[in-house]
């Protein structure tokens, strides 16, 4: 993993036992995990009674390494050997690698989630509702008497959702059901491969 | 008007009925009139009134998908000649099917279901998160509105496997709700 000289520097500053003692590691670590789940910045989230005589600047300058750290090694998957020798190499404890990467193992799938939310996509359907309808007349023409069917898709992206609405025959909604199953039986296929 | 067309041959009728037909279609074009005018030595408000009348009667015949019998008993008591009579039967006739969906492109404002493509992707990272498996379906529908001209809309929609199988079992059932003994008991006894 490739990282930042400040972000090197400000984990190096975690590692050194006389800057961070050992209930201060731990409480930074959770912080910095916290920070990143919360839906809400809070900024009074280094005021924890176990950081009160840490230098401001070193304060800031940790948890913007942990934060960075720990997205990294989530982003790139990283396994517990990556880790591990990433810390060693910055002058990390056996016992704070160790630490480290318990709490990592805790959320980890959370913020997982998290990352996988960002990005763009297509709108994604997530349900359907459908109505049958029979068409005697309108104002225009009359004894017309066909079924229809009214289709309403409902679609979501990025938090609103949208529902696209069509009318199809009877012939047209079997198409559509037809072409439906084949994406189904091929992804069952692939999923079998 | 009628007592105008009355006077006129069996081609002219024609004409006037190809003209009353694009009249449908794409609306009043006032050259047409003055062409057709000038052909006749007549004045172009009577063609113009020709042509409406027949536009008239052309779509309250196919609106109501009236039969030839009842064609002619309509027409009949204009009091034309029965050469006239046929000759505005066959424009009907030959004509209803087309004057009848022209008629129905009036109304359709929902779009229509066109076609569907799909296709199978798996995402294997994006810029946040390497290393992802995420099987999803992405389908193209493609719909069609009648609004001002027929406008075909296209749109990319993404689904995972397990909201694809919920959405193909709903569908499913929509088409079951057609063969139920209710829904055939009403489609055969409203016509």
């Amino acid at each position: 993993m490739e990282l930042s000289e400040s972000v090197q520097r400000g984990l190096q500053l975690l590692a050194d036992q006389s800057a961070v003692d050992h209930s201060g590691f731990q409480v930074l670590l959770d912080v910095s995990f916290r920070a990143l789940l919360s839906s809400r910045a809070d900024p009074t989230i280094l005021d924890q009674p176990e950081l009160k005589h840490m230098d401001r600047i070193h304060l800031k300058q940790i948890h913007a390494a942990v934060t960075t750290f720990i997205l990294e090694a989530v982003k790139h998957n990283a396994d517990q050997s990556t880790i591990s020798s990433c810390l060693e190499e910055l002058t990390f404890s056996t016992e704070r690698v160790e630490i480290f990467f318990n709490t990592h193992q805790k959320h980890k799938k959370d913020i997982e989630r998290l990352l996988s939310s960002i990005g763009r996509r297509s709108p994604h359907i997530n349900d359907v509702s459908w109505r049958l309808e029979y068409h005697m007349k309108n104002g225009h023409l009359d004894k017309i008497n066909e079924p229809f069917y009214l289709i309403s898709l409902n679609t979501e992206n990025e938090g609103s959702s949208e529902d696209i609405n069509f009318t199809c025959t009877t012939e047209q909604l079997q198409d559509l059901v037809a072409k439906l199953k084949d994406a189904a039986k091929s992804v069952e296929k692939a999923s079998q491969m | 008007f009628l007592l105008m067309v009355s006077f006129f041959s069996y081609t002219v009728i024609e004409e006037f009925g190809r003209i009353a037909l694009e009249f449908l279609r794409k609306g009043a074009n006032p050259k047409i009139y003055e062409g057709a005018a000038r052909k006749l030595c007549v004045p172009v408000g009577m063609v113009q009134h020709g042509v409406e009348g027949l536009m008239f009667l052309m779509t309250e015949s196919s609106k109501h998908m009236i039969s030839e019998v009842d064609f002619m008993d309509s027409v009949i008591t204009l009091g034309f000649g029965e050469e006239l009579n046929q000759s505005l039967l066959q424009l009907y006739m030959r004509h209803k099917h087309q004057v009848r969906s022209i008629l129905s492109q009036l109304l359709c404002n929902q779009p229509a279901y066109h076609n569907l493509e799909w296709r199978l992707d798996v995402q294997l990272a994006s810029r946040s998160v390497r290393q992802q498996i995420i099987p999803m379906v992405t389908i193209r529908l493609l719909l069609t509105s009648y609004d001002a001209n027929s406008t075909h809309s296209c749109m990319d929609l993404q689904t995972d496997p397990s909201t694809l199988l919920h959405v193909i079992s709903t569908l499913e059932a929509a088409l079951a709700a057609m063969k139920t003994s209710h829904a055939r008991r009403i489609l055969r006894n409203i016509k």
